[in-house]
């Protein structure tokens, strides 16, 4: 568990984050969202101890981490932006170094490392030097060192930075497969990753929290609306007076009129509805078979877009048009 | 501690850096030892103990250069930092692998007292006190060194800082000697490490330059702890 309240670190003059206050549960897996020079990174190494904060707390599972480190670090597995890797040394080496520096015990520190090594998948490359592994193997060597010593909060700064799209995924369920009896918490600026690991979302922006919320609700909040992309085989005219008679139906709008006989349709409901169902039986009624239906929700992409975008004061014109 | 200690004293090994200082040590230290003792005949092994002082002012920097400054530069240290270790233990850590490399280095010298007793009647204190001297007197250039290194990130930086500092403690009392005022060349005289060392070859095993050499290895070893710990509130 991870309480954060008040959380404010100054570079100098320059503010790096100002007033956090967030509660990361036992078992959560959270993300940290944000462009580049949010705060992410400093937030993290302030809740590791790697930066004090100027002023607020941090505590670990009850901890503080200024007044007992050494205990809360005890908690704490760390994967830093760029992993902390000693180039000269093999994976074994690099790794039994984690394990003493962090205290594990000779008795089991094989077994540890080994399980470890078969979790993120680099028993492989045991034996090879850090230094000529490739990126993305760095990476997994940096989660194995995290994640010695079996601390029960892991923090990942930027975990999949950097790595192609076969290595995001392989990492992304590793972390997914991580937070099942762990509380994870891992910033990212690539929405898709937050949306596909993270139960909840805490979105910084600026060095202060705009949304905390899991992405669903992110999505349908602040969109506040329900919108579906319908592809409808059958002409364009009656299909769209089909789609107006439906019960509960807001608007209609055409998006595009394909030349095989089809027709795109954006569709937005009441929230309160459901409006599939009567929908298909209208269109089934009249002979227009539905082909494809999408939900158009909000992406975190949009929302990420609009919040931050808020949070900058921009005047209300661009605001619609990021909604757009 | 230990593991810190181990590793890097693993990655002098590894390194190429470890295997370079003490060759360069033995080479000139076993020519001093040779032309004064073999061919001069002399039974003190304190005038080749005197030359190695000048030695060390070149190859210390060149084992402490890198422990500080590398792992900021490779960014390592915000393993340790959020490693449940004090700060503390990992820069003693990183001053013991240092010490090891030199107390190997002395190791290696004991063939001499050996090859002076076969030929000859030593002063048996005398070389005890050597040692033990210069152990100490290594021990406060290396955490000298290590301090130095906390302050760049940059190894060359760490180097020739350290030799400029090495050099200018090694020149110390003769430039306090050179000095006309008397507090100034007093000071000079109380900082000079190396002017401490020359009663040891003399023979005298002074307890108050054996506290000297402790409390500098202390306050740097100290003073390093507190530029690590002032990175983090900057």
């Amino acid at each position: 568990m991870i309480e954060v309240s008040g959380l404010t670190k100054y570079y100098g003059n320059k503010k790096a984050v100002e007033d956090l206050n967030f509660t990361i549960n036992s078992g959560e897996v959270v993300g940290f969202l944000g462009p580049n020079g949010a705060g992410k990174s400093t937030t993290m190494n302030i809740l590791t101890g790697y930066l004090s904060a100027t002023s607020g707390t941090a505590k670990i599972d009850g901890m503080d981490i200024l007044d007992d480190p050494i205990e809360a670090k005890r908690h704490i597995g760390y994967m830093p932006e760029i992993p902390p890797l000693y180039l000269d040394m093999t994976v074994d080496e690099y790794l039994n170094f984690a394990a003493e520096l962090k205290g594990v015990r000779t008795a089991v520190k094989r077994k540890h490392i080994a399980d470890i090594c078969e979790q993120v998948s680099i028993t492989h490359v045991k034996n090879r030097v850090i230094k000529n592994l490739s990126k993305g193997y760095k990476q997994r060597v940096g989660l194995a060192m995290a994640l010695i010593g079996d601390p029960d909060t892991l923090i990942l700064d930027e975990p999949t930075v950097g790595l192609d799209p076969i290595q995001i995924i392989e990492i992304r369920n590793v972390i997914k497969e991580l937070g099942r009896r762990r509380t994870v918490v891992l910033s990212s600026h690539i929405l898709s990753e937050v949306q596909a690991i993270c139960e909840r979302v805490l979105v910084i922006n600026n060095g202060t929290i705009v949304a905390n919320d899991t992405p669903e609700n992110l999505s349908t909040n602040i969109s506040g609306e329900h919108k579906l992309n319908v592809c409808v085989a059958g002409p364009v005219q009656s299909a769209l007076s089909v789609l107006r008679s439906v019960d509960g139906m807001v608007n209609v709008a055409l998006r595009t009129d394909n030349e095989d006989g089809t027709a795109n349709f954006v569709v937005e409901s009441d929230p309160s509805v459901d409006i599939r169902k009567p929908m298909f039986f209208a269109l089934a009624k009249a002979g227009y078979p539905i082909l494809s239906l999408q939900p158009l929700d909000m992406s975190l992409e949009d929302i990420f877009l609009r919040l931050t975008v808020e949070e900058t004061g921009t005047a209300r014109g661009s605001r619609k048009k990021v909604a757009k | 501690m230990i593991a810190i200690m181990k590793r890097d004293l693993r990655s002098f090994f590894t390194s190429p850096i470890g295997y370079v200082v003490l060759a360069a040590f033995l080479l000139f230290c076993n020519f001093f030892f040779y032309s004064t003792n073999i061919q001069g005949g002399a039974s003190s092994l304190s005038y080749v103990f005197n030359n190695m002082l000048l030695i060390l002012v070149f190859l210390i920097p060149l084992v402490t250069m890198r422990l500080m400054s590398e792992e900021m530069k490779q960014r390592t240290d915000q393993m340790l930092l959020t490693a449940p270790v004090r700060v503390v233990d990992i820069v003693v850590g990183k001053y013991l692998s240092a010490m090891m490399v030199f107390v190997i280095a002395l190791a290696c010298t004991f063939t001499w007292p050996l090859i002076v007793t076969m030929f000859g009647d030593p002063a048996v204190y005398e070389i005890i006190g050597n040692y033990v001297a210069m152990t100490l007197l290594i021990s406060c250039l290396v955490s000298v060194g290590i301090f130095i290194s906390s302050l760049t990130e940059s190894q060359i930086i760490a180097a020739i800082l350290s030799f400029i500092v090495m050099i200018a403690l090694f020149m110390f009392s003769s430039i306090a000697s050179a000095v006309d005022n008397v507090v100034v060349s007093a000071v000079l005289n109380w900082l000079s490490v190396f002017s401490r060392y020359s009663g040891f070859t003399a023979g005298v095993f002074s307890l108050a330059d054996v506290v000297y050499y402790i409390s500098v290895t202390v306050v740097f070893l100290f003073l390093t702890t507190r530029v690590i710990e002032k990175k983090r509130w900057a």
